[in-house]
This record gives C-alpha cells, sequence and structure tokens, in this order.
C-alpha cells in the first residue's frame, strides 16, 4: 500500500501549515490555519459564542468555482462538530484556513462538472495537520479514506482517479480518533449490504482494526503491518514535536 | 521527568492526578477537564489534550499542560507579559496591538505608575509599553484589558513596565518567548535550557551591556543604546542569535557556540 | 484587515538607522538578493520558487480555447495571481488588496505587453480553436519582494513547461496526450526579469529586494525589468521621492548584473530538472521496450 507523506509546520507567515501527499491519486496539497483572527470584512463572522470558520479550497490551475464551495461546506461542516471554538480568545473571531491542490492528474484541476471526492481524504488530513499545527483546540482527531466499488463488485481502497471515473460507486468515510463515524459521502449506486463492506474497508484502513462486527482474519491481516491512518498521523506529529523540542531532550 | 509523552487532541491524561486541599491540580493550556464523578471515592478526573504536543508535568505546583507547536498564535492570558503597539488614542483608552490581525486590547491612559491626568506618558501610534495582562473578559463582546501599573499598589510591579522608548524589537515564536520567560524566572543557572540571553550579556557587559524585555506575544525588545558606537551591529547581533536559536531549536551548546560565531563576524568581540 | 500591520517606530527608526550605516537587519549589502532557490514539480511547469522567506509556487496549465474574435491568429496567455490568507494572515480569503492589483499588474506589463511569450505560436485554427496559456500564483510566505519573485517563478515556469501537441485533421482539432507524444515547448521571444529597489532617505539611498519590513519602512519604490539581452523593458516609480536620472542608470547596470545570475540560477535549475527526467525516461522506455 503506497503511504501518503506529510510535513507539518512547513510555512513562516501562517501560524500553522502543513504539506501533504496523497500517493493513490498523486495529488499534492499545501494547507495553512490562521486563528483566532479578525474578519473585518465580515459582519457574518463575529458569531457572539464561538468562532467562526472560514475554508478556501484553491485549484491549482483554475478559478474556483461551485466544486470547490460544495466541497468547503463539506470540511465547514466536519470541523464545526470537532473544533473547540467557544475556548478564550476565539468567540467573535475567525478560523481561516486555506487548502491549495496542485499536482496530481491534470495539475491538481478537478475538472468542471467532475466530483472531489477522490481528493477529499486528502484535504481532509491536510487541514488536520495543519489544524494540530496552529494549536486550534479540537476535541479530538479524525482520518479519512476514500473506497471504490469496482464493475466486478470488488472493493479497492485508495483509488485513483482513473479508479474513481470508473467505479460503479464511490465513498469517502472519515471516522474520529475515538471511532465515530463523522463523514459519509457516497456516489453511484449501491445497496447497503455493500455500504456495510465499504464501511468496514474504510474502518479497518483508518483505524487499523474492524470494527465490533467484524471477521477475524481481515484484521489479523491488518495488523501484520501494523499501519493505519491514525498511527500515520500520530507518527507525523511525534517527529515534528521531537524535532521542535531537541533543545529538552539533549538537555535532560 | 518520566519519558515525554506526546498527546493529539482527545487522547487523555494517563497520570495519577490528584486535588489535594494544599496543592490543588491545575490544568494548564492545551488541556481540557471533561469529567468529575463526585459520586466515586476518591473523585477522579479526565483530563484531555486539545492541542497535539508534548506533556510537561510540573510536580511542585501540581500542574500539567500540553506544549504545543512554537508557530501558533497568541492568545492573551491573564498575568501573562507583552510587548504592546499603540495603534491610536482615544479619550480613556491606548488602543494597543498585542496579536497582529485581532481587535485591539485596551490600556487605560492612567494605567502607568504615578500617571495623573498630567503626568500621563504621551505616546503616539507606534510606540511601544510593556504591559501586563489584566483581564481577557468573559463571554462575548469584551476586550482585552492592558495595565503597565499593579493596581493595588500603584507600582510598575514586576518591574520595568510602561513605555519602551528606543532600542528594537523582534518577532519570535510564541513557544519561543514562552522559553526566554521560563529562563529568567529561574534562579538556578543550568537549570534551564536558553542560555542566549545570559550569554549575549556575559559577552557584552564590558561594552556597556543591553537592555531587554520579552513579551509572551512573540515579541523581544533589545536596546543597545549604552554602547554607542556599536549599537547597531550589536542589536542586529543580538537579533539574529535569538532568531537562529528559535527557528533552529538550539540547546544549550548550540547556543553557545552561536553567540561566539555571531559576535566574531559582527566584529564585536574578538 | 488587507493590511500588513504598520511598524513600531522602534524597528522602523531602527532599520533607517542602521541603512546610515548600509547595514540591513539580515547582513546583506545594498545590491544583494536574498538567496533564491528554485525547484520543480512532477509536472511540466510546476515552479517552486524561495526567495530568502518569500515563497511561491507557480502551475501552468494549457487548454485548447477560442480565441479572441479581435485577434483570431493569437492564442491566449493569462497570468492569475490571488492571494490568500496563506501567504500573509493579513490578507483575507477572497478580497482583492492593493497589492494583489499592484503586483498583477506589473507582472502583466513586464511579461505579457512585452510578449514574451509569442501568443500566435499558440494559435491551432484561425478563428476557431488555439491554446489558452495559463500561469497561476501561490503565494505560500509572504516577506517582501513579491514582484521580482512571481517574475522569477512564471519566467521559469514558461521555460519549463510543455504544451501537448495538437493537430488539425479534417477540420478537426485532436489533441495527444503527454503519454502519446512528445510535448513541444512554448517560443518564448525573450526572457524578461523584473528588480524591485526601494528608496530610503529622501531618495539618497536605493536598496535592492527589500524584506517585508524594509518595504513598510521604505520611502518609495522602483522597478526595473531587463531582458536577457540586456534591454530595459520597463522601469516604473509609483510612490515616494524622485529619483535622479543618474541613480537610475547606475541601480540599471546593478539590475543587468543581477538579471544575469537569476537568469543563470534558473538555467541551471532548469538543466538539473532536464537531466533528472531524462534518466528517469531512459529507465521507462527501457521497460517499455521490454514489454513489446
Amino acid at each position: 500500500m503506497p503511504r501518503p507523506t506529510a510535513t507539518l509546520s512547513p510555512l513562516l507567515r501562517a501560524d500553522g501549515s502543513a504539506s501533504y501527499t496523497c500517493p493513490s491519486t498523486g495529488c499534492l496539497i499545501m494547507g495553512s490555519v490562521n486563528g483566532p483572527i479578525e474578519l473585518p470584512g465580515r459582519r457574518d463572522a463575529q458569531k457572539p459564542e464561538e468562532a467562526t470558520l472560514d475554508v478556501l479550497v484553491k485549484p491549482g490551475t483554475a478559478q474556483a468555482g461551485v466544486g470547490e464551495k460544495y466541497v468547503e461546506g463539506i470540511l465547514k461542516g466536519l470541523l464545526g462538530r470537532l473544533l473547540l471554538g467557544r475556548e478564550t480568545g476565539f468567540p467573535r473571531r475567525g478560523i481561516v484556513m486555506t487548502l491549495v491542490v496542485s499536482g496530481g492528474e491534470n495539475g491538481g484541476k478537478v475538472r468542471r462538472g467532475e466530483s472531489y471526492l477522490p481528493i477529499l481524504p486528502a484535504l481532509l488530513h491536510t487541514l488536520l495537520l495543519a489544524l494540530l499545527s496552529a494549536a486550534i483546540p479540537m476535541s479530538m482527531t479524525y482520518t479519512a479514506t476514500a473506497v471504490a466499488v469496482t464493475s466486478t463488485g470488488e472493493i479497492k481502497g485508495d483509488p485513483s482517479v482513473r479508479d474513481a471515473a470508473s467505479a460503479v460507486s464511490f465513498h469517502v468515510l472519515a471516522f474520529s480518533s475515538k471511532g465515530h463515524l463523522l463523514l459519509s459521502q457516497s456516489e453511484g449506486s449501491f445497496d447497503l449490504d455493500l455500504w456495510e463492506q465499504v464501511y468496514e474497508h474504510a474502518y479497518a484502513t483508518c483505524r487499523g482494526s474492524q470494527p465490533v462486527t467484524a471477521d477475524g482474519d481481515i484484521s489479523m491481516i491488518e495488523d501484520a503491518s501494523g499501519y493505519n491512518l491514525e498511527s500515520f498521523v500520530r507518527k507525523t506529529v511525534e517527529d515534528q514535536i521531537h524535532h521542535d523540542y531537541s533543545w529538552m531532550n539533549n538537555d535532560a | 521527568m518520566a519519558s515525554p509523552s506526546i498527546l493529539l487532541p482527545g487522547d487523555d491524561v494517563l497520570l495519577d492526578l490528584r486535588s489535594t486541599t494544599s496543592t490543588p491540580l491545575k490544568v494548564g493550556a492545551g488541556l481540557r477537564l471533561l469529567h468529575e464523578s463526585a459520586t466515586s471515592t476518591p473523585p477522579s478526573y479526565t483530563v484531555t489534550a486539545i492541542h497535539a504536543g508534548l506533556l510537561s508535568t510540573d510536580n511542585k505546583r501540581n500542574a500539567i499542560s500540553v506544549l504545543s507547536f512554537a508557530n501558533h498564535r497568541y492568545i492573551a492570558t491573564i498575568n501573562d507579559l507583552v510587548i504592546a503597539q499603540i495603534h491610536h488614542s482615544s479619550l480613556d483608552y491606548l488602543h494597543c496591538i498585542v496579536t497582529p490581525h485581532t481587535p485591539y486590547a485596551l490600556l487605560g491612559q492612567l494605567a502607568f505608575e504615578g500617571a495623573t491626568k498630567k503626568t500621563r506618558p504621551v505616546l503616539k501610534p507606534g510606540d511601544l509599553v510593556y504591559a501586563r495582562v489584566l483581564s481577557v473578559g468573559v463571554g462575548a463582546g469584551t476586550e482585552v484589558e492592558l495595565v503597565c501599573v499593579n493596581p493595588a499598589t500603584g507600582k510598575a510591579e514586576p518591574g520595568g513596565l510602561g513605555p519602551l522608548v528606543g532600542g528594537m524589537v523582534f518577532d519570535v515564536s510564541v513557544g519561543f518567548a514562552a522559553r526566554l520567560m521560563r529562563a529568567s524566572s529561574t534562579s538556578a543557572p543550568g537549570d534551564t535550557d536558553v542560555i542566549i540571553l545570559d550569554e549575549l550579556g556575559k559577552k557584552l557587559e564590558h561594552k556597556g551591556g543591553f537592555e531587554v524585555a520579552v513579551g509572551r506575544n512573540g515579541k523581544v525588545w533589545i536596546d543597545c543604546s549604552s554602547n554607542k558606537d556599536i549599537a547597531v551591529q550589536a542589536t542586529i547581533a543580538i537579533g539574529r542569535c535569538l532568531t537562529e536559536t528559535d527557528t533552529c531549536n538550539l540547546d544549550p551548546i548550540e547556543q553557545r557556540k552561536l553567540v561566539s560565531r555571531t559576535l566574531r563576524a559582527a566584529r564585536i568581540d574578538p | 484587515m488587507s493590511r500588513e500591520v504598520p511598524l513600531t517606530t522602534a524597528e522602523h527608526d531602527f532599520i533607517v538607522e542602521a541603512l546610515k550605516r548600509n547595514v540591513r537587519l539580515d547582513g546583506r549589502g545594498i545590491d544583494e538578493l536574498r538567496p533564491l532557490n528554485i525547484s520543480f514539480g512532477d509536472e511540466y511547469g510546476h515552479v517552486k520558487v524561495q526567495l530568502g522567506h518569500t515563497s511561491l509556487i507557480v502551475l501552468m496549465s494549457a487548454e485548447v480555447v477560442k480565441p479572441h474574435s479581435d485577434r483570431p491568429f493569437d492564442g491566449i496567455f493569462t497570468v492569475s495571481l490571488e492571494l490568500t490568507n496563506m501567504g500573509s494572515p493579513a490578507w483575507e480569503n477572497g478580497r482583492q488588496s492593493d497589492l494583489e492589483q499592484n503586483v498583477t499588474r506589473t507582472l502583466d506589463r513586464v511579461i505579457r505587453h512585452s510578449n514574451a511569450l509569442d501568443t500566435e505560436t499558440l494559435c491551432i485554427m484561425k478563428g476557431q480553436s488555439c491554446w489558452g496559456i495559463r500561469a497561476d500564483v501561490h503565494v505560500t510566505n509572504y516577506d517582501g519582494n513579491l514582484i521580482d519573485c512571481a517574475c522569477i517563478g512564471i519566467m521559469t515556469g514558461l521555460q519549463h513547461f510543455r504544451c501537448p501537441d495538437a493537430v488539425v485533421k479534417d477540420g478537426k482539432v485532436s489533441v495527444y496526450s503527454i503519454d502519446e507524444r512528445v510535448p513541444i515547448p512554448l517560443n518564448l521571444t525573450h526572457r524578461p526579469l523584473t528588480i524591485t529597489f526601494h528608496t530610503f532617505h529622501d531618495g539618497e539611498l536605493i536598496l535592492m529586494d527589500a524584506s517585508r519590513k524594509e518595504e513598510l519602512a521604505a520611502e518609495g519604490d522602483m522597478v526595473i525589468a531587463l531582458n536577457d539581452a540586456g534591454q530595459v523593458c520597463a522601469v516604473y516609480k509609483t510612490v515616494g521621492r524622485p529619483v535622479g536620472a543618474v541613480d537610475v542608470m547606475r541601480k540599471t547596470s546593478i539590475a543587468l548584473q543581477k538579471v544575469q545570475e537569476i537568469k543563470n540560477t534558473i538555467q541551471k535549475a532548469l538543466d538539473d530538472d532536464q537531466s533528472k527526467r531524462t534518466r528517469r525516461n531512459v529507465g521507462v522506455e527501457a521497460n517499455s521496450a521490454n514489454d513489446r
């Protein structure tokens, strides 16, 4: 399984930032987070009791359009449940998140009318890492993955853009670090049984073990590699913290 | 300290945390107290992280907090010492910038040592003050308020509060500013991990030394005007030492090397 | 807030005072650029430029479009620069700032209006279809001198980019993907680059490649655009005290040296990337030969 790579805090000016490479779609995403800051031009941004979330998805080689607005809505909805926008210093301010998609097929451009779902997990992971880097308070972390179902009924994890285009149905699922299902976006035709299989596959990819009802054999296979997306997020953060606090380790 | 544990938001702190009558448990930045079941004896807590970072424990004060990434934005906390920039002045207040691109913090026109309507310092936009955060407001609609005086005694306590005249201010990360503050508050030498200011002070002492003020909001003010002929070079050298220690996460040995190297390059210390 | 926080009096006075002694905060000389680093992504026309702490990404793309009706023989070249909150917390998403307008206009004049890219070669079929070449500039970290940094990025992108091959057959345009046919480099007439100066002390001191704080402390600016043949393409001065003609001449000759230096850096980066690609392609071709 090809593994994603990520860098935390590559940018100096932004409060928090992350760059992320998604191996299956080849896209490269740079994300930045600034917050809490004032959003002066936005009257609607002054919510008295919590922070306003502002997400911008910028395609690499085109003007942002309806597709970007749609995916921004998905991201905002998911984060609204995880960010603690009522902590001191956050009410009436904004948390501004910017994602730039570059690289990948078509130069990171999602063509007009095409779906954003294939790169949605990559966007979610970039955003999570940038938020952690900016020390925005969150109740928990999350991981996300895409699953394609081919015409032969095969369930395929980490689909490429081409897999996504030829898939009968396509799903993106996100799980919190406590195992809740946070997001389920699906396209195409499928039935509930198939979705259950997709759910199990996605759960294993994100969290490394099967949900409670799972079949023992599959869970063994996943454990053998010991790798899942959650451990990837944790490893990335740990590496950066060790690097940032290297002065402390030498002292001790 | 035990092996450093790194937390992600949502992780529980797996330490035996007790609140005793003499030293109540202090839950610091990056953590929140989720649940306290009063029925069980002794009462049990669940402390959960809300930032990603290194868990730091202080057994003496019975305090825990999470040290997060250094580059994040400063959020005003009561009793922090900050370097604020005057933006404009109104009848009762000076409106100050503590963190860029956030609403202005308020500093009373008379919140200075010995200030009356006639003797208050006249501050223009762009001037700097060293101030303490008095309140951060509760709920909606309140601003961060600063003071340059201890309201109880009328003195500039802790020392040095008030306008900062001349000099130069350098931007550092919020995490590094906190490190500098911690280094200056611990009395025992060798106990700290940032020795850069001490080291610079030693080397520049015979040239007239320099004045320094550290703001928790990621600003360091330096004034070398006492050593006239090399003031500019010395200030720039100090600024570069600070920035490099910050961005490269240097440990004390590397800091010492950096100081000698920079001063030699600036032709201040032979 | 669409503008940067103003400098404190202390910072302003110190920067100006130090410049009187020809000392800069980062220890550079008056006519010295910050370290320039150019790298490329996997695709053609994906350029990353770092000038000191200012960094940006340029992405080139090509699309078959209909030419403008008044210029049926010309292709279309657009430069799109949108300052987002990523580059600086001072920039608001979705709101145009003065800086953005200023930079876009200067780049337009220097690169587009000087016909650096020969748009006539982009024509596929008269009045029916042509290539629309687009350069997207994404500023990732802003620390002053956006114009020079973006100009370097776009000019490098134009030289690095490869346009897919398009053929007209029986009045129909067919485009071959990069895997099918070797894509074609763009046709450049000349390679202009800008060097930005800032003035201090009533125009007495003229400084090259100012950082963000130096820009804020400066009285005025001056942009000189030169191409690799040494021809001056443009000189702009928007604000600040007048600068004497002698100073402009003197700075132009210094700018010419810098343009040559930058050109060499770009060339070296392009060559390195080319040899990397050739090595990779040899590998790929060996494999595909085996397949056959």
